[in-house]
């Protein structure tokens, strides 16, 4: 499994590094202008210039790719433009806790809840509840997340005062002592962490239900029950085990969805992290800062791929990779 | 057999949801028991901290590279200045003042700075109007407890006018001497002969406001920037930790995130900032900054739109929106030449739809530019007839009479320039029908409403309009690579006239001239006010001005925006001007959130 897993890792390499040179290009040759701020009235012409010679933007295109791809193969992805000309990965270094403890939270909160509803509908199949949970979960799959998001802020923040509306710790958190600090967080993370993690379980729980249905008319799970096995043990144990299998595999592949669906969430929740950074660089167009995003982005998605089939092979040992 | 198993089966899910919710339960009530802990603790905080909402972060708290209103905010509470500046409202004209010296004297009462915020004890413009000495305060200190001195200024002006720099402030050194032969003479232009002394050095006469306006950027210390490499300065550490002299320095800056000032106690520039902290938090969602300002989590938010002030005065009594000068105007372009032709070959024509000025005061005429003001703005709207803005009473032409919506003179006006109807309904003209594209940038409610207006305006004396929205970038690139036929932007003015960079008749250096408008006489008018050493002086060739463009309509202007400001009733003393809404912040003054009153 180790040389496979090496293996993937090797070809993933052109792969990330064919969307940067991609990237690369792309947003070269989309109009707009890094150096747009300084193009006003009372504000030299000269300034402009002088920001693009910075920049190294006055150079053609291919001397350009040629420089970047020097300093990409010595791992200097260059200065952000709209940031105070940090270096692109002190930018993200930054942003990036404050994403993935979101996705880490979203990604707990949708297979507990997937997995769990999933189950009630697999097992309660065509009965109100499962109608009930399956009209409800399509209603909020189908929701787009910065509607909904904006729908929670008016009800929870607004109407019933419960949660705070943006931000990620109250004026003066500071003074709360640790516990206090920790725990103003999570009071802050409730409101977005429902509305990215409602929309991926009530995927997940489609999955789930499905993927049991299939399980429990398996000859298997009818022996269990033969043998008198309690029912818990035959539903959790035998069923869901092997119901899961298709599951696991989302884990993987689900990792690069919810960082996009941070986007929209850390937008509206005034987050900096992740998906804010991404925003910014696209409307600043901030090359350097797009191209370190695409890599952050591009390789989690390779990543989750890999994770998703290794995950495949560690569940079921039918498959060896 | 089923029905077991269902019943069953439920039970251990169940369990878990009961586990689940036990969990919920507990974590919530955990919440609200940390919460109310720490609302007591966060309401004595926010007593004493006052919450600016912002949409975006400060860009740099260096005044050299800063080129964002918020930076500009921001950096006017840290850093001295050498002057302290002030709006006339009863004029219009801006005035300076140093601790013992002021540009105009303004009626006592009038005056709302106190000069103490000054580093300039007084100066002195030569009698040829070719140099202005400046004396300095002794008694002015860095954070650091040095002392500021006249070098500071001389070094931050070599920095401002660094090209490797490339500060955006170096236009305000165009008139050093040197700069006409294309490289400042700095030895010659800023001379220190002692700490308490500067000396600026013009290669022409320069107005005395002028002046004082181009000699009075922010200075940094130098003693802390001097070994700084001008490659390096632009991504020095030292721009995330200021050094200032002002009534408030830098507590903390979380990027994209929260910025705190607080009070400078050691401050007598002017005094150390009445309200303790000033916390300044990014959030970038317009309904989400409108959420905080009605829950009382933020105490001010900019551009409120006039749709939603009922709501929220409504859903909180302790708000208010206050307004600024008149300083934004929107308006419609129409390229008064043909932008293809000069694009390919640099020659001038007129636009075979816009270019005749009777055409473009037909459309102007077409336009119910009143409905859009009382659909829209309501009363923070105010007609729009030039870029002269009537907040600049001294210059503002007022016996222009506006041009009234008359759809019927309109079309008398196409019909006398050859427009007759085709069999379509739309004007025709040489076998050419009067249809174009009017672009717009993508996210601005307020001109989204106005082109809808608009096209309905002109569809009903025979012209298509056909709407497209660009986003920003894209569009603002298409406007200066001449692209567009027809647009609805908006400009906001500065405090002095110069209007050549949007209606000078060179097109080539007049980057701004989208339209293509060319007009002698334009030129010429904003040159001889120029040169007047006196702005007031210049009020008989600004009328001219505003009656030509009026005349000529070389864009339709169609209102002037009162920038709506939503305020916590718990701030004191705010005074807002065109000046900008946080013009006094460090005089303003927080009441206790339980003393608020509606």
């Amino acid at each position: 499994m180790l040389i496979y897993i090496l293996k993937r890792i090797l070809i993933a390499v052109p792969l990330i590094f064919g969307v940067l040179t991609l990237t690369f290009f792309i947003t070269r040759l989309a109009p707009g202008d890094p150096a747009a701020l300084f193009i006003q009235p009372g504000i030299s012409p000269n300034v402009a210039e002088q920001i693009r010679a910075q920049f190294g933007l006055n150079d053609p295109l291919p001397v350009q790719y040629v420089k970047w791809l020097g300093n990409v193969l010595q791992g200097d992805f260059g200065r952000s433009f709209s940031r105070a000309q940090q270096p692109v990965f002190d930018v993200i270094a930054e942003a990036l806790p404050i994403t993935v403890t979101i996705a880490a939270l979203t990604l707990v909160a949708n297979f507990t809840f997937g997995i769990l509803i999933g189950i009630v509908s697999a097992v309660r199949q065509n009965s109100f509840l499962d109608r009930f949970l399956t009209v409800t979960g399509l209603f909020f799959y189908s929701m787009p997340e910065f509607w909904f998001a904006l729908m929670m802020i008016i009800l929870f923040a607004l109407k019933f005062p419960l949660f705070p509306a943006s931000g990620l710790n109250e004026i003066g958190a500071e003074s709360f002592g640790f516990v206090g600090f920790v725990m103003d967080r999570i009071w802050h993370l409730v409101i977005p962490v429902t509305v990215l993690s409602v929309n991926g379980a009530a995927g997940i729980a489609r999955y789930v239900r499905g993927s049991m249905l299939e399980v429990i008319r398996q000859d298997y799970i009818r022996t269990a029950r033969a043998k008198g096995l309690p029912e818990n043990v035959v539903i959790f144990k035998h069923a869901l085990r092997n119901a899961l299998l298709p599951v696991v595999t989302l884990m993987g592949s689900s990792l690069p969805f919810i960082f996009s669906g941070a986007l929209f969430i850390e937008v509206i929740f005034a987050f900096p992290g992740m998906g804010r950074v991404t925003v910014d660089a696209i409307f600043a167009r901030d090359y350097p800062l797009i191209i370190a995003n695409t890599f952050i982005s591009g390789s989690l998605i390779v990543l989750g791929n890999l994770v998703a089939d290794v995950l495949y092979a560690v569940v079921d040992p039918r498959i060896k990779l | 057999m089923s029905e077991r198993w269902g019943r069953r089966t439920f039970a251990v899910p169940a369990g878990a949801f009961y586990l689940l919710f036990a969990f919920l339960v507990f974590g919530i009530s955990g919440c609200s028991k940390g919460g109310s802990d720490r609302s007591a603790m966060g309401q004595a905080a926010m007593d004493s901290t006052l919450v600016i909402a912002m949409l975006g972060d400060a860009d740099y708290l260096n005044p050299v590279l800063g080129s964002t209103v918020t930076s500009g905010n921001i950096m006017g509470l840290i850093y001295p200045s050498l002057l302290q500046s002030e709006f006339d409202t009863e004029t219009g004209l801006l005035n300076y003042m140093a601790l013992e010296k002021k540009l105009r004297d303004v009626a006592l009462g009038k005056v709302k700075k106190t000069p103490e915020a000054a580093v300039a004890r007084t100066w002195q413009m030569s009698a040829d109007h070719k140099s202005i000495t400046y004396i300095l305060r002794d008694d002015a200190y860095w954070n650091d407890g040095k002392r500021i001195v006249s070098g500071d200024f001389k070094f931050s002006y070599t920095l401002y006018g660094n090209p490797v720099i490339a500060s955006a402030r170096q236009q305000y050194l165009a008139e050093l001497v040197g700069a006409d032969k294309g490289r400042i003479d700095f030895d010659r232009a800023i001379e220190t002969p002692n700490d308490t002394t500067l000396i600026f050095r013009f290669y022409k006469p320069v107005a005395e406001h002028l002046a004082l306006y181009h000699t009075s950027l922010t200075p940094l210390p130098m003693h802390r920037w001097k070994d700084v490499k001008p490659e390096e300065f632009r991504h020095s550490p030292l721009n995330l930790d200021p050094l200032g002299a002002g009534p408030y320095r830098l507590k903390r800056w979380q990027q994209q995130q929260e910025l705190i000032l607080v009070s400078s106690r050691s401050s007598n520039l002017p005094k150390p900032g009445t309200i303790p902290a000033i916390a300044f938090r990014v959030v970038p969602d317009y309904t989400v900054r409108l959420t905080q300002l009605q829950t009382g989590a933020v105490d001010v938010v900019e551009n409120v739109k006039p749709e939603d002030f009922t709501a929220l005065m409504k859903a909180n009594r302790n708000i208010d929106i206050k307004t600024v000068g008149l300083r934004a105007y929107d308006y419609v372009g129409w390229s008064n030449i043909d932008q293809q032709e000069y694009r390919k070959s640099g020659k001038v024509k007129p636009h075979p739809l816009f270019g005749s000025p009777r055409v473009r005061l037909a459309l102007t005429q077409a336009i119910d530019r009143e409905s859009i003001i009382d659909g829209y703005l309501k009363e923070y709207g105010i007609l729009c007839n030039t870029d002269i803005s009537p907040s600049l009473k001294w210059a503002y032409n007022n016996k222009i009479t506006p041009h009234v919506f008359d759809p019927a003179k309109a079309a008398a006006l196409l019909r006398a320039e050859g427009w007759v109807p085709g069999p379509d309904g739309i004007l025709q003209k040489e076998g050419r029908r009067f249809s174009f594209v009017l672009y717009t940038n993508a996210g601005n409610a307020r001109r989204n409403y106005a082109t809808i207006i608009i096209q309905q305006n002109l569809r009903a004396i025979g012209i298509e309009c056909k709407l497209d929205v660009q986003e920003s970038n894209v569009f603002f690139e298409n406007l200066q690579e001449r692209k567009l036929d027809a647009w609805m932007a908006g400009w906001s003015i500065g405090l002095e006239i110069d209007p050549l960079d949007v209606w000078g008749s060179d097109l080539k250096k007049s980057r701004f001239n989208f339209t293509g408008y060319r007009n002698p006489r334009i030129d010429q008018l904003s040159e001889l006010a120029k040169a007047k050493m006196d702005p007031t002086g210049a009020k008989a060739y600004w009328q001219e001005y505003q009656e030509i463009l009026h005349r000529d309509q070389p864009i339709t202007f169609l209102y002037w925006i009162k920038e709506t400001q939503g305020f916590s009733k718990r701030i004191k003393g705010e005074e807002l001007n065109i000046s900008g809404t946080f013009y006094n912040l460090d005089d303003w003054k927080l009441s206790s959130s339980a003393t608020v009153t509606p």
